[in-house]
């Protein structure tokens, strides 16, 4: 096929719904992510995005099936368990807080690369398809697939905007909320899980290895524009939304080429101009002034 | 199963080990991961100018990639207004994301697997040799022993200075040791491990072998040099025991290698003679059954002298072990909840009651608690008191008085 052809598939096929489904969890995945570059937690989901490997390969195996959910279901399930690793080594032992973190996002991907490489080298029916999962693959997205991870998104930003003050307090200073009484460690909790539950819902389309960059990069793009929350929030759910759909067009037009890489690309792009602006606009300042 | 596989795991274990010792004791584990994914389009270029992927050209490349990722990690904190963390973000996922889409767009021109990346290929690392003295050697060895002198030359060469900023970093850089460039060479070192990995174990899981190994090892052993020397061996051991585990259970060595190392680690943490779960457990069980026994002697003793009208003995399942078992042992007889001192055990209890009632008198005369407040800290102390501290305390308090509530205090036996 010409990438005439294939550009015309994609407007043929279902893949409008499917792009729609990615650019949600690239609006969520952003809008989530905020919290975790200001609270300097950036690569907290690093870990758990690396520990849905063993979970989606154990969901394969356990039940024979390949839909979404299932594998999904596992993800959730592993990733949870590694971000409780991360706090039980960091609580019971000398470890200090970045090897704990780093210890369990190299061992819970290895297990995730033996896990699939095993059952594929045993020619399961199937197993092939799971390697999608390291670099992403919107391409064998189904319709109720895209579905999915689009109620994921929906739900997960749902939340996020109901709790904003809470996150918003918490994010900026944990000690006044604490001092005033709030539950600091469920809000920091509920945070996490946030993250994780997008990390999980975006490792279809950016892969393990890369998804990380879907909380990190849109937001540290946002930070360029603006030092209020809620204008942030909108920035980086607008750079989630266009990286994630010029990802989705880019893999499906370029033969060979994962999605995960393309939107991690398109999202840099992005952040790379929003640094260049914020640092012209600066520049032309006079000095002396600091910045807005 | 064939040998070369495996000695290639153990020798790009080991220069793993090595380095990641230096970055686990600097806290820079998360850098090393960075590192690792950040090196990628280093080698895909110096692959794609006709270099081989563990060759001298792609470790140009690497080590050029590793100082261009941490230069513009620490760029972007700077002018992006972004925390450390944020910005390796957003760095390490570009690099890493440009080298696959390189791989990509050149898969045709590339001798670079996407799996290589990911999880490398060790039998195809092993299969490309160069002959040595008349043997054919995996290239992957030859690279991985070179690595190896690297890196130990350059730790050896600036050692002192390592060992400084590993530390203290702050104190080094006052009395003017080159702390930069020791942390700087570090990361260059780091790259030539990953480059040296590189075909064996992929470019992700290179930081499980880096920082795995060393954590283990610094559960076990205080000093930096044991650390490193153990870490090493740990990594050697866990390689050799992964790629047979993948061998049996036909699957990718790398993976193995990494949850064997998961092993090690959880072994570590559990069973540490230094700070381990069990020996913590252990040591908190052990304390609870000495204080449960030395608490039922006690009110034994205390029954005794009230002439058996006195509470019963402590209820609660770990009391009534406690019983039995000092039962066994000859020192009580009686019913279970009315256990009465054997001639055997009274010396004991009198001891414990006399490290009671001299603590309360002891409290009475130097801290000014109300007389209903001194029972509390006595019931705890009483386990603590050695013979030396009771003559001191006695020394104080005058010989042979009575405690604050009126009760005699017993004279030390034996």
């Amino acid at each position: 096929m010409t990438p005439q052809e294939r550009l015309e598939s994609l407007l043929a096929h279902n893949t409008l719904v499917v792009a729609g489904g990615v650019a949600a969890v690239g609006v969520a995945a952003a809008v989530v992510g905020c919290f975790g570059v200001l609270r300097r937690r950036a690569l907290v989901g690093d870990a758990a995005a690396h520990a849905t490997l063993p979970g989606i390969a154990a969901a394969f195996a356990i039940t024979g099936r390949r839909e979404l959910w299932v594998l999904l279901a596992g993800a959730a399930v592993s990733a949870i368990a590694s971000l409780g690793a991360v706090t039980l080594i960091r609580r019971h032992s000398r470890t200090r807080d970045d090897a704990a973190t780093a210890i369990v996002l190299g061992v819970s991907y290895g297990a995730g690369i033996a896990a699939i490489s095993g059952l594929v080298a045993r020619g399961v029916s199937g197993s092939a398809g799971l390697e999608a999962f390291l670099l992403g693959s919107t391409a064998a997205l189904t319709l109720e697939d895209s579905l999915l991870v689009a109620v994921i998104s929906v739900a997960v930003l749902a939340v996020v905007l109901a709790g904003l003050k809470e996150a918003t307090l918490v994010a900026f200073d944990p000690a006044f909320a604490a001092a005033a009484g709030w539950p600091v460690g469920w809000i920091d909790a509920a945070l996490t899980a946030l993250t994780a539950s997008m990390v999980v819902a975006a490792v279809p389309t950016a892969g393990a290895v890369l998804v990380t960059a879907m909380v990190v990069i849109p937001p540290a793009a946002a930070r360029q524009w603006t030092d209020r929350l809620p204008p942030m929030l909108a920035v980086a759910g607008l750079v989630g939304f266009v990286s994630s759909l010029a990802g989705v067009v880019a893999s499906a037009v370029v033969p060979k080429l994962a999605t995960g890489p393309a939107v991690v690309l398109a999202s840099s792009a992005a952040f790379l101009v929003s640094l260049g602006v914020r640092l012209l606009r600066t520049s032309r300042r006079p000095s002396g002034m600091s910045e807005p | 199963m064939m040998v070369w596989p495996m000695v290639v795991a153990a020798v790009v274990s080991a220069v793993c080990a090595v380095v990641g010792t230096m970055l686990v004791v600097r806290r820079m584990s998360l850098l090393g991961d960075a590192i690792s994914h950040g090196v990628l389009p280093g080698i895909v270029v110096a692959v794609l100018a006709g270099g081989r992927p563990g060759g001298m050209l792609s470790t140009v490349g690497a080590v050029a990639a590793a100082m261009l990722t941490v230069w513009a990690a620490e760029a972007i904190r700077r002018r992006a207004r972004l925390s450390e963390d944020a910005a390796a973000g957003v760095v390490f996922t570009t690099f890493f994301a440009a080298g696959v889409v390189l791989i990509s767009l050149y898969a045709s021109r590339v001798d670079l697997d996407p799996g290589c990346v990911l999880h490398g290929i060790l039998e195809l690392a092993a299969a490309d040799t160069v002959p040595l003295l008349g043997v054919a050697v995996p290239r992957a060895v030859v690279n991985g022993l070179v690595a190896l002198a690297v890196v130990t030359v350059f730790l050896a060469a600036t050692w002192p200075a390592q060992l400084f900023a590993a530390f203290d970093a702050d104190a080094a850089r006052v009395v003017g040791v080159p702390v930069g460039f020791a942390t700087t060479g570090l990361l260059a070192m780091t790259a030539v491990a990953t480059v040296a990995s590189f075909e064996a174990v992929g470019a992700v899981l290179v930081v499980a072998m880096l920082v795995v190994p060393a954590a283990t090892a610094e559960l076990l052993f205080r000093s930096l040099g044991r650390v490193m020397a153990a870490a090493v061996a740990i990594a050697v051991a866990a390689a050799v025991a992964g790629y047979l585990a993948a061998w049996r259970w036909n699957t990718t060595a790398a993976g193995m290698i990494a949850i064997v190392l998961g092993l090690c680690y959880l072994v570590a943490v559990l069973a540490a003679a230094d700070g381990g779960v069990i020996p913590r457990l252990a040591g908190k069980g052990w304390l609870a059954w000495r204080v449960a026994c030395e608490d039922v002697l006690a009110a034994a003793w205390r029954r005794e002298e009230a002439g058996g009208n006195a509470a019963a003995t402590p209820a609660g399942l770990l009391f009534r072990l406690a019983g039995s078992w000092l039962r066994l042992r000859g020192k009580v007889e009686g019913p279970t909840d009315r256990l009465a001192l054997t001639d055997a055990g009274r010396g004991e209890a009198e001891t414990i009651v006399r490290s009671h009632r001299l603590w309360e008198a002891w409290l009475g005369r130097n801290v000014e608690l109300p007389v209903d407040h001194l029972h509390p800290p006595a019931e705890w102390v009483e386990h603590y008191l050695g013979a030396d501290v009771r003559r001191r305390i006695e020394e104080e308090v005058g010989p042979a008085s009575s405690d604050p509530h009126g009760r005699e205090i017993p004279t030390e036996r034996g």
